[in-house]
């Protein structure tokens, strides 16, 4: 091997070298901002939750015997830097000592579920339920999700939570 | 293995013919560097990296920030105090912004200094100081977005100022502001100016830069020593240029978990905060002072427009040939005098708040609320139909609270206990610990229930009486 070549092939390890040591600078500024971009865009998403709390839906006389009733209950959700406090809707079947709640949001894709002559329907795909909230038509993969609900002094109280839409059985989204 | 390299190289291939890339990166990285990669030339690969840090940074906060002057303040405590990462990523924006304002200082300062800005570069040097004064707008619209004390008065000072200017200042006031108020318009104004417009700009102009930079070739030493030597781009001033990245961006994550980000008390356009701008605007703020009244426009028209002035028509009135600097006294001098007065105003304005006792005290003041309110844990807004039905509900108790309490208790827990910066009031007397003697106990000594700031330890204003009257209107709301 001449002198001539020697020199060439170092000089050129030189410029691999230098051009190594520069991606890996790249990279390690890429990895620390990647991994703190993906904690901070990803993280507070997974651990977002509904606030699991018993909710006013009113005192139990307002509410109407044996036909569905619509009632705007407020519910608490801890997103980010706030608890926002929405309005859902749910349907009440009150019979005698007897009372159903249904959650509104149908579970095919999350319309507005409504009620006419004595049984449930979602214009949105002209899904069907009964008045107990049996799937008897549609779409809709499941009868209306009924809420846990309970009664203190006269008020009727309800536990509000989403379902996954879609899918046969009931399912909690958490 | 060398079968790897064939599909590699026809990969590349495949992107050449339709991208030309092949000949783009020979062009970018075989750039010859008269003179040979130096230290000195890192400045322009630096402040393109911190222009890329800004922008990334910025783009992920705006996952959680709201521009509104309800929920601004709110949401950058969330960002700042809950989410991961969230303090390392506002710290590193944070002195993000005052490095890109050195680095660009220093870059034009260099370029000054060695006459690179002769010889066929002038609309190099133009951009390059379009690019400051943006830089500068990007500090001055970025500082509103936090809505805490020091932003909204800060730039209630700042808007004034630029409404100080004869003929047009009215207006540009009224235009910044979006009315004659600094209000959520205002906020909403300069997030989109600081996320959209000036970025777009600052894009584009970089980009011209360095296409006319490309186009005029680097100036080289101002001497002619090194003659002789020329590199390539790539790699030794890669090489430099990412080692000087790697040294700021630790410098940055340094401070930012050091010393994170400040972040005081939500804005209270009623209080009597004393403002005080950021570093960089602090030798016009401090030059304020010595121009009151109508000689305001002094330093806020005829010296920028000098100063900017000569900047942007340097390379037209200084054709000599001339780089070296120590053989351009009058450019070195000048340069020195400019940097070292600035320096000057900013170092007397902190001298003279130092020794005002009545602006220290103050200062301090501010400080311990800065202190307390960034050391508190982060409690969220309520928002919406809970609000609603609370407000409701306190408005129906139709009894008027005591004075003392809308002396002591009112700005935080509201005028009818409705809440505000701290939670309701409306049957606290049912809860744990919440008796009619707990209150009166709580108002005496709130540590020993396990209260934290911002709730004072007590109040030692209110007699017994008074804290007597609170106690009973407070058991009566429901």
């Amino acid at each position: 091997m001449s002198v001539h070549h020697a020199s060439e092939e170092n000089h050129s390890e030189r410029r691999s070298f230098l051009g190594v040591l520069s991606g890996l600078i790249a990279a390690g500024i890429s990895a620390i901002l990647g991994v703190t971009i993906g904690r901070f865009a990803i993280s507070p998403a997974l651990s977002s939750t509904s606030a699991e709390a018993w909710t006013d839906v009113g005192p139990l006389a307002d509410i109407a015997e044996g036909k569905p009733t619509k009632h705007n209950v407020i519910v608490s959700q801890n997103a980010g830097w706030g608890e926002f406090n929405s309005q859902k809707l749910v349907w009440v079947l009150k019979n005698g000592e007897k009372i159903t709640v249904f959650t509104a949001v149908c579970p095919h894709l999350g319309c507005t579920v409504n009620a006419k002559e004595e049984a449930f329907i979602c214009a949105c795909h002209n899904s069907k339920w009964d008045v107990a909230g049996n799937a008897v038509a549609g779409p809709t993969p499941r009868g209306l999700d009924v809420l846990e609900h309970k009664i203190e002094g006269d008020v009727l109280k309800v536990k509000y939570l989403d379902f996954k839409q879609g899918v046969s059985q009931k399912e909690v989204l958490s | 293995m060398a079968e790897k390299s064939s599909k590699g190289t026809q990969a590349m291939d495949w992107l050449d013919e339709r991208t030309g890339i092949r000949h783009a990166m020979d062009e970018a990285l075989n750039e010859p560097i008269p003179g040979g990669a130096r230290w000195a030339y890192v400045f322009g690969s630096l402040l393109l990296f911190l222009l890329v840090l800004q922008i990334v940074t910025g783009i992920v906060m705006t996952l959680y920030y709201a521009p509104t002057a309800d929920h601004a303040h709110a949401s950058v405590a969330y960002i700042q105090k809950v989410v991961p990462g969230g303090a390392l990523l506002r710290g590193i924006h944070h002195y993000g912004s005052s490095a890109m304002i050195i680095l660009a200082i220093a870059h034009l300062a260099q370029t000054f200094l060695f006459g690179a800005y002769k010889r066929k570069r002038e609309l190099v040097w133009i951009v390059g100081v379009v690019m400051l004064l943006i830089i500068f707008a990007f500090g001055f619209t970025g500082y509103l977005l936090a809505w805490d004390q020091a932003a909204y008065f800060g730039t209630k000072v700042g808007t004034a100022i630029a409404g100080e200017i004869p003929f047009i200042g009215s207006l540009q006031q009224k235009i910044m502001l979006g009315g004659t108020e600094l209000t959520t318009v205002t906020l909403s104004r300069f997030f989109t100016t600081h996320v959209f417009l000036l970025p777009l700009a600052l894009i584009a102009l970089a980009g011209l830069h360095v296409l006319l930079f490309r186009k005029a070739g680097p100036a080289g030493p101002y001497h002619d020593r090194d003659n002789h030597r020329v590199d390539r781009f790539y790699p030794k001033q890669i090489f430099k240029d990412s080692v000087a990245i790697l040294l700021v961006f630790l410098g940055l994550v340094y401070l930012a978990l050091k010393w994170p980000a400040e972040l005081g008390p939500v804005a209270d356009p009623t209080s009597d905060y004393l403002a005080r701008p950021p570093w960089y605007f602090m030798p016009l703020f401090q030059l304020l002072k010595y121009f009151p009244g109508k000689l305001a426009i002094v330093p806020t028209v005829v010296l920028p427009a000098v100063i900017f002035g000569v900047l942007f028509l340097l390379p037209f009135f200084d054709r000599k040939g001339e780089r070296n600097p120590f053989k351009r006294p009058l450019a070195t001098g000048l340069l020195i005098l400019v940097l070292a007065v600035a320096g000057g105003l900013i170092y007397v304005s902190k001298y003279q708040d130092a020794h005002n006792p009545e602006f220290a005290e103050k200062l301090k003041q501010q400080d311990e609320e800065m202190h307390a309110f960034f050391k508190a844990p982060f409690l969220p807004q309520q928002i919406g139909a809970k609000t609603v039905a609370v407000a409701a509900k306190a408005a129906s108790n139709d009894t008027v609270a005591p004075k003392a309490y809308l002396e002591s208790c009112a700005d935080c827990h509201g005028d009818k206990g409705e809440g505000a910066s701290a939670p309701e009031l409306l049957g606290v007397a049912a809860k744990p610990n919440r008796s009619h003697d707990d209150l009166i106990k709580i108002l005496g000594d709130s540590r020993a229930y396990g209260l934290k700031k911002p709730m004072p330890a007590n109040f030692p204003d209110l007699t017994d009486e008074d804290k007597k009257a609170i106690v009973e209107w407070m058991v009566k709301l429901k």
